[in-house]
């Protein structure tokens, strides 16, 4: 059961080393409150589809199998955003489009296809936690980094000092690229060794 | 046979119960929104004409016009939306004249994709608050120096285009809502 | 003129992949080969001018029609899988050369979020159907001409001598980087 949790966390992270999920990923983490709030929902739609998925595997037929985790993926979706519109108007706003998008973020199918369709219920949601928490993870990295460097502060608290100008490219589509690549190759240095 | 009633048997449950909980999420959030994005509106109108106490909205020829009114109960100006193309994307903005439409009292930027760091300044207080009080019975126009006439606006270093869409929105909008107005009083 | 306008910012200022960041995963995934991107790409840019048209319609006479926008991104999702699937069986049955080139394709275009991006920003932007339907093949086309670009270049570095940790998709990445870099030079190329 552990097993299935840390798994999503580190050997098997979905952005570092599986490399899904990447519209959100390069998208919204111009800082790290957007990151976090992104890895948050999707991991929230994760488990809620893994769930749902997993207690009904018995009854979906093969050949739909498809059409009917996209609409409970879907419907997640809508509630998450519906709410995040609703409590937290101004990060909805900051994800804008990207926030219903998480109906397309492979992660999401691909986790319900390989391990909540075949799987009983608790270790689907071991499963969904490990993975929701793991991209959460690299989102709130990969938004520091680029928030750092960009002006010199980690959610909004001055880290860099008064000296430091800002860096425009790391919030430019160009800089999350490059930031991402580099976070990667780190990832697989440190992996590789331990 | 079988297996086909149950395919469709399957898809439709589906999508009825998800029909079913989205429309009851949605019954208890759109309230909420709605009151959000009025929230919204009424800090704009409050930040663009700061002596504001209350405002009515008035729609005339299909335009909202927001009609804000003094402690003392005076129309003390009108408060109206406008937007138009900025360099990467529509920049939407209330806009704040006084009542007899020749000053602007205040602009604020409702929504704008322009870059962080560059065209984004249009948010920040020192581009906006050039427009306090700026003449426009003319319209308002860009200069790259530090302006010396009445209605002239500094550019903000190295977002020219940015800060020329401001402007020309704000001409565009003050145009429409003069003509609107004149035509009905 | 306005209609030039659209089509111009989707592929090259406001390119899907490189300034929206959508459709990146078939872009890291199958831009190893110039054919293969190639037959991505077609395949790719017809189903999203597709799905511009048919979501235009549902959005506009059922969604709003009925006041069901909460149904918004249930339906989209739906009509872009049915829409795979009613594309392949459609090769398949009368085209199987053009099958035979793009059908491995088709089914990764369900979860491409350029897809279903398309569908989103269109309702955003209040687009018309004429707008919809450019808006939606220029997507495809700017999808296609990174995609490309990013193949020829790959070609290219196989033969390099990349250090360890940025073989694959570090270098890839760093590439894509490189391109939006590049792609920023047309910014403000037509008003948006």
């Amino acid at each position: 059961m552990l097993k299935d949790f840390v798994k999503g966390i580190w050997r098997e992270n979905p952005v570092f080393v599986q490399v899904l999920g990447m519209c959100p990923t390069l998208a919204v983490t111009t800082s790290l409150i957007n990151g976090l709030s992104m890895g948050l929902a999707t991991t929230f739609v994760l488990i809620a589809s893994g769930l749902a998925i997993s207690s009904l595997r018995k009854v979906i037929p093969d050949q739909v199998r498809i059409a009917s985790f996209m609409i409970i993926i879907a419907s997640f979706v809508t509630v998450v955003k519906l709410l995040f519109e609703a409590h937290i108007p101004t990060i909805s706003t900051q994800l804008g489009p990207y926030l219903p998008l998480i109906v397309t973020n492979c992660i999401i199918l691909g986790r319900q296809e390989a391990f909540a369709s075949k799987e009983p219920v608790s270790r689907s949601l071991m499963d969904a936690l490990g993975m929701g928490l793991g991209f959460a993870f690299a989102l709130v990295v990969l938004g520091s980094v680029r928030e750092l460097f960009y002006q010199g502060t980690i959610a909004d608290v001055e880290i860099l000092g008064s000296w430091y100008k800002s860096m425009i490219i790391m919030v430019q589509p160009a800089g999350a690229f490059i930031s991402l690549s580099i976070l990667v190759a780190l990832f697989k240095k440190l992996s590789s060794r331990g | 046979m079988k297996q086909i009633m149950k395919m469709v048997l399957v898809l439709t449950v589906l999508g009825l119960v998800s029909g079913l909980v989205l429309s009851l999420v949605s019954n208890y959030a759109t309230p909420i929104i709605n009151e959000n994005n009025r929230e919204a509106i009424k800090e704009a109108i409050f930040y663009v004409l700061p002596k504001t106490e209350d405002y009515e909205v008035k729609t005339i020829e299909g335009k909202d016009i927001y009609v804000t009114r003094d402690s003392e109960g005076q129309v003390n100006g009108y408060a109206f939306t406008a937007s138009g193309s900025g360099y990467q994307g529509t920049i939407e903005l209330m806009v704040g004249v006084n009542s007899n439409l020749e000053e602007i009292q205040g602009i604020q930027v409702l929504d704008s994709s322009e870059t962080p760091g560059l065209g984004g300044k249009i948010r920040g207080g020192n581009f906006k608050n050039q427009f306090r009080g700026e003449d426009a019975s003319g319209g308002v126009s860009l200069v790259k120096s530090a302006p010396t006439e009445p209605g002239e606006i500094e550019a903000i270093t190295g977002a020219t285009i940015s800060s020329k869409a401001v402007v020309d929105i704000i001409n565009k909008g003050l145009d429409q809502v003069q003509e609107i107005m004149g035509s009905g009083e | 003129m306005e209609l030039f306008f659209i089509f111009v910012a989707i592929v090259l200022t406001q390119n899907f992949v490189l300034h929206y960041f959508l459709g990146i995963c078939p872009f890291l995934g199958v831009s190893d080969e110039m054919e293969a991107a190639f037959g991505m790409g077609i395949a790719t840019t017809f189903v999203m001018t597709l799905t511009a048209i048919i979501t235009w319609n549902i959005n506009t006479f059922i969604l709003e029609g009925f006041g069901v926008q909460f149904l918004e991104y249930v339906s989209f999702i739906l009509v872009i899988a049915s829409l795979v699937q009613l594309v392949e069986m459609f090769l398949k049955k009368y085209v199987p050369e053009l099958y035979k080139t793009l059908g491995i394709y088709l089914p990764l275009i369900t979860t491409n979020c350029a897809v279903m991006g398309l569908a989103l920003f269109m309702v955003l932007r209040d687009y018309n159907f004429v707008q919809s339907a450019i808006f939606g093949f220029g997507a495809g086309v700017g999808f296609t001409l990174a995609l490309i670009i990013m193949a020829g270049i790959r070609s290219e570095l196989m033969e390099e001598a990349i250090p360890e940790p940025f073989r694959g998709t570090g270098i890839t990445l760093l590439t894509a980087g490189l391109l939006a870099l590049a792609f920023m030079g047309f910014s403000g190329l037509v008003p948006v």
